[in-house]
């Protein structure tokens, strides 16, 4: 299976500190791949390498056999590419609805056609079907600043499937979120992955979710990989156990 | 928009078309003062209150709108022409001056555009082979429009008013596009925006041109309409002026300019009884409105709105139905 996202000896320093050192990984198309590991491990520095938030000291990002090493976020947006933030990134000014159209208005015609065309930008309907989906229909009309906590995190993640992505690197998207919502959380992104098909990247703590989501687990420790393979063979490794429990 | 907002605009725009007719001259300059620098407003709203980046410049772009009208309507530019060319250069200006703002935000850009309001300042002042200096330029020429002669008080006033009308409808559409959600999300999180394929510098310069464009535009009919410009009309007090208006009528509400430009310019004028205290007054008005209603005069009507619909609809669940109960 060919790989959408490749990773080659990937590098961040900040100063004297090495929070990224020398990664590499690829993600194939279709796959669930998840990134643990403890805090300060470099997992977000290495998610704002790869979507140019960052640029990295040393190595290569590509996408779709393509080098995308310090290309801008919004050029990858538009290469199929989408990303949620550790926290909390919803425009709490704009309604649910709006939001989903401003996530994906970006992906319709050019800037004039944005300007002189329909206020929706033509995406009413899927914006309708993505509220419907993440089940926040009756929230469509609400500003996303009132909604809770739990709410805004499936409406980040509709978000970041609203352009009908190819890959999505989701970075912790169940952190603070309750047990009932987190189960509703995990249920949509497998039906939205068995729907659509797409790759995601996960980055997060919350170990139940990553076993029950993943196909595939990498765990990072001090800007490096120290294991990977199945998610229960992950739970099992001693590596990994003394990474996070220290003994 | 609700019912009694659309009433109250009814309203608002037959009593601006009445006005003139039940005032003296002054009376009808002043409201063609309030006119003109609500075009200006209505661009620095666009600019800090919805793309939410600080401009301290915009008293500069009438400036420059202004004295490109003087200095072209002589040399035998027609009026609307040179009333283009002010918007344009404006606009190209105000796109360079949006560099900054890719670098820098808050209040580092706001002395960025303060240092480029006193940049131009100081060119129109000491520039006298181009802009006549500190003696300014007079009898900037009213313009004819289809042979209509707009050179009395009330037909430039009218000729104003519909300027504003056309600018604010084309203000409205954008703001109504994906450009004025664009534009909200530069203000609220570039970061996310960014990462959902908005090209957020393309955003901040057009959010930056657009405004200054709408300043230059204001300016543009400043100038025939004082019909004597000098430099110190423009300097840093207009713009702190400018940004009164949009904080005071509430940053980020599409009406906020009309209401934050009519308090500017009618409140000192109302407040003139009171003398040599006038300004004391209004600037102890302007601190107390400040300070209860932060969110400008349209916030403040929006929650008092807001909580006169909880009212009704808790007086509403409180009674009980016909027929309810045992």
């Amino acid at each position: 299976m060919t790989a959408v996202l490749e990773v080659s000896n990937l590098r961040k320093t900040f100063g004297g500190i090495t929070a990224v050192d020398g990664v590499s990984f690829d993600v194939r198309a279709g796959e669930i791949l998840g990134i643990i590991g403890p805090n300060g491990s470099g997992k977000s520095t290495l998610f704002n390498c790869v979507l140019g938030q960052l640029q990295p000291s040393a190595g290569d990002v590509r996408i779709d056999g393509k080098l995308t090493t310090g290309v801008r976020p919004c050029d990858l947006n538009r290469l199929g590419v989408s990303r949620t933030f550790q926290l909390l990134q919803v425009f709490p000014q704009l309604s649910v609805r709006d939001n989903l159209i401003l996530a994906g208005q970006e992906h319709q015609g050019s800037m004039a056609s944005r300007l002189f065309g329909r206020a929706d930008a033509g995406l009413g309907d899927t914006a309708t079907q993505m509220i419907e989906f993440f089940r926040l229909s009756h929230l469509a009309g609400e500003q996303a600043g009132s909604l809770s906590y739990g709410q805004q995190k499936l409406l980040d993640a509709a978000m970041a499937f609203m352009a009908g992505p190819r890959l999505v690197l989701l970075d912790e998207p169940a952190g603070g979120v309750n047990l009932t919502m987190l189960g509703h959380l995990r249920e949509r992104l497998q039906a939205y992955h068995a729907e659509r098909k797409a790759t995601f990247v996960v980055i997060e703590h919350q170990m139940e979710f990553v076993m029950a989501l993943c196909t595939r687990v990498l765990v990072l420790a001090e800007g490096r990989i120290i294991a990977e393979g199945a998610p229960q063979d992950i739970r099992r490794n001693p590596v990994v156990i003394k990474a996070y429990l220290g003994h | 928009m609700t019912r009694v907002g659309i009433i109250a605009v009814v309203v608002a725009a037959v009593a601006a078309i009445a006005a003139p007719f039940f005032l003296k001259p002054f009376g009808i300059f002043l409201i063609s003062t309030w006119v003109v620098l609500t075009i200006a407003a209505i661009g620095l709203n666009l600019t800090l209150g919805y793309a939410g980046q600080i401009s301290l410049a915009q008293g500069a772009f009438v400036g420059i709108g202004a004295y490109t009208v003087a200095l072209l309507t002589p040399l035998g530019v027609p009026f609307f022409a040179a009333f283009f060319a002010a918007g344009l250069l404006c606009f190209a200006i105000g796109w360079v001056l949006g560099y900054p703002a890719l670098r820098v935000q808050h209040h580092y850009l706001a002395f960025v555009t303060l240092a480029f309001t006193t940049l131009v300042f100081l060119v129109l002042r000491n520039e006298e082979w181009l802009t006549n200096g500190i003696y300014g330029i007079t009898g900037t020429q009213r313009p004819i429009l289809f042979g209509w002669k707009t050179n009395g008080a009330r037909d430039f006033y009218f000729l104003c008013l519909g300027v504003l009308g056309l600018l604010s409808l084309a203000t409205w559409w954008m703001l109504r596009s994906p450009w004025g959600r664009a534009f909200v999300a530069l203000r609220e999180n570039p970061i996310r925006a960014l990462s959902l394929g908005l090209d957020t510098r393309l955003y901040t310069l057009m959010a930056f041109a657009i405004g200054s464009s709408l300043g230059g535009l204001s300016g543009a009919l400043y100038a025939p309409l004082v019909q004597f410009i000098e430099p110190n009309s423009f300097a840093l007090g207009l713009s702190f002026n400018l940004l009164l208006m949009v904080i005071v009528g509430g940053s980020g509400n599409f009406f906020g300019p009309f209401v934050g430009a009519l308090v500017a310019v009618l409140l000192p004028e109302w407040l003139r009884v009171t003398q040599s205290y006038y300004l004391i007054i209004y600037a102890a008005a302007i601190m107390v409105m400040m300070a209860f209603c932060p969110s400008g005069l349209l916030g403040l009507a929006e929650r008092a709105s807001r909580a006169l619909d909880g009212r009704r609809a808790v007086t509403k669940t409180s009674v009980p139905t016909e027929g309810a109960g045992p």
